[in-house]
């Protein structure tokens, strides 16, 4: 495989998805083979549920997001160009 | 006379002008921080009037998936190439209040998403220690930096890996840290039950000197906890310094297909187990063949999540239209096993083998203090040549169980082959960095 990076064809992207379905499928096998019953718990807690924002309000953090924007107004990001339906 | 911040900043901004893009063609540095320079005065001012923080006069490069206010957080992708970072992550914020020196943005795999470093849209990392071969990722660059002295520490990240592989290979020391101990508010993430920012260096005391700042519960990330570091002196003499007595070490029998890298390994341990009387015993972990089958389903799910952001609205362009083949393969993947006629057949499996592999390492960690093996079963190959996705999943083979399981892990040097660095990788149980850290210098000294 080639792991240099390189701008892709769309014939290139293509046998990207079938070399990672054999990919998967390999992975799929090997743990299907674990006999073991055991529980999984991924709850994460924290001291308050809604954290507070605070912190220092940098103005210079505000200009360097619209800098960053491609797309933007005065004093807002424009997300996607549609007439409303 | 000790030189001061202003005078070693010189000397390694020098050496990144001589050999990062032309000379040794390292390409480890993406970006120098334009105000270095008025930066190191301040700090010197402050060391004179002794009013200077725990990282006075230490010059570090960062990982560029680390948001530093102004600089750019590119990650190593045409994606990003032209984001700036509008704040600090939690890791920057620490470190600047404790005076150290950001020099710049560091090289690494796009995204974080490759073990040789080699698939950054910028361009390959040439390893120092081995021109023409690959310097290990992801966190190549930052590996490389410290390698090559363009810096005196490095700040990388790893999920599976991506800092202990480029150390091994780099010839310096780096650290992961247990999950939880250090933030990771203001790192862009790749796989976010994986992911942690960890320290890289030249010796194991610096190491530690940085994950002392570093760590530590931060509210902004859910999951952090903090660890402790005890960088106080006892008498004359750092606690990192003092030898554990009683130490019992568990060897990892794993098949390690190149002789010279277990001839080495053993060589080492033998040495330890004869100087210190430390016990050592083979163990057999079970569950450790399963380790890149569990990671692989995680982290392509987990990543192709965090990429949904990336659509070249707010920032940075459509991901699936600018990234490179590896990204691009991890996307794809992580929307086929997100799909859902496959729902709890991959992802779920996983999570029930990594599970598994989390229990048996605290069963092993009930008997014994630490854990060793080879960082890296392999040398690493030559820039450019093509190897099979095989090959190169034995990269994160010994050092993507303890993503999984969560404990913390560092790679030392332990000597070379053909002149290429092979490190040894030293796992503790969650949170007992500081043992780490002190078993690890133990190993430094011999």
């Amino acid at each position: 495989m080639d792991f240099l990076w390189r701008q892709m064809s769309d014939k290139e992207k293509e046998d990207a998805k079938k070399q990672v379905d054999s990919i998967i499928d390999s992975f799929s096998k090997k743990l299907s083979t674990l006999k073991d019953k055991i529980e999984v718990d991924n709850s994460i807690e924290r001291e308050n549920f809604e954290r507070s924002e605070g912190g220092e309000k940098l103005e210079i953090s505000k200009k360097i997001m619209f800098e960053n924007a491609p797309d933007k107004n005065n004093d807002f990001i424009i997300g996607e160009k549609k007439s409303w339906k | 006379m000790e030189m001061n911040t202003q005078e070693r900043l010189k000397i390694y901004l020098n050496e990144i002008e001589r050999n990062n893009k032309t000379g040794n063609k390292i390409n480890a540095i993406l970006e120098i921080n334009p105000h270095a320079i008025d930066e190191a005065k301040q700090i010197d001012d402050k060391i004179k009037k002794g009013k200077a923080g725990k990282l006075a006069g230490k010059i570090i490069a960062v990982k560029s998936n680390i948001n530093v206010l102004g600089l750019t957080a590119s990650c190593g992708s045409k994606v990003l190439e032209n984001y700036k970072s509008p704040y600090d992550a939690e890791v920057i914020k620490k470190i600047k209040d404790e005076d150290g020196l950001i020099i710049g943005m560091a090289n690494c795999d796009e995204f974080a998403c490759g073990w040789s470093g080699e698939t950054s849209a910028f361009g390959a990392t040439n390893n120092p220690q081995a021109l023409g071969y690959v310097s290990g990722g992801s966190s190549s660059g930052s590996c490389a930096s410290v390698s090559a002295d363009f810096c005196d520490m490095a700040l990388g990240s790893d999920t599976g890996g991506s800092i202990r592989v480029p150390a091994s290979h780099c010839g310096v020391v780096g650290l992961k840290p247990s999950y939880g101990s250090v933030s990771r508010y203001g790192l862009i993430d790749m796989s976010m039950s994986l992911d942690q920012v960890g320290p890289i260096a030249k010796n194991v005391s610096d190491a530690a000197l940085l994950f002392d700042v570093i760590a530590g519960r931060d509210e902004k990330d859910a999951i952090s906890v903090g660890s402790k570091v005890e960088m106080r002196k006892i008498g004359d003499v750092p606690k990192i310094e003092s030898i554990p007595r009683n130490i019992k070490i568990g060897v990892i029998d794993f098949k390690i297909n190149d002789s010279r890298i277990q001839r080495i390994f053993d060589e080492k341990i033998k040495e330890a187990e004869k100087k210190y009387k430390w016990k050592v015993e083979k163990i057999k972990l079970d569950y450790i063949d399963f380790a890149v089958a569990t990671y692989f389903p995680i982290v392509y799910t987990e990543f192709f999540s965090c990429t949904r952001r990336l659509d070249g609205r707010r920032f940075g362009k459509r991901i699936e239209e600018a990234c490179g083949p590896e990204v691009l393969r991890r996307i794809i993947g992580g929307s086929e096993i997100s799909r859902a006629e496959h729902a709890g057949r991959y992802y779920h499996l996983a999570l029930k083998a990594r599970k598994l592999i989390e229990e048996e390492f605290k069963k092993t960690f009930k008997k014994f203090d630490c854990i060793i093996c080879p960082t890296v079963p392999r040398l690493p190959h030559r820039i450019g040549e093509k190897i099979s996705i095989e090959e190169m999943f034995q990269y994160d083979a010994l050092t993507s169980p303890i993503n999984l399981s969560g404990d913390c892990a560092i790679s030392i040097p332990m000597g070379e082959v053909d002149k290429i660095p092979v490190g040894m990788q030293i796992i503790c149980e969650k949170f007992n960095e500081q043992k780490l850290f002190q078993i690890a210098r133990s190993f430094e000294k011999l």
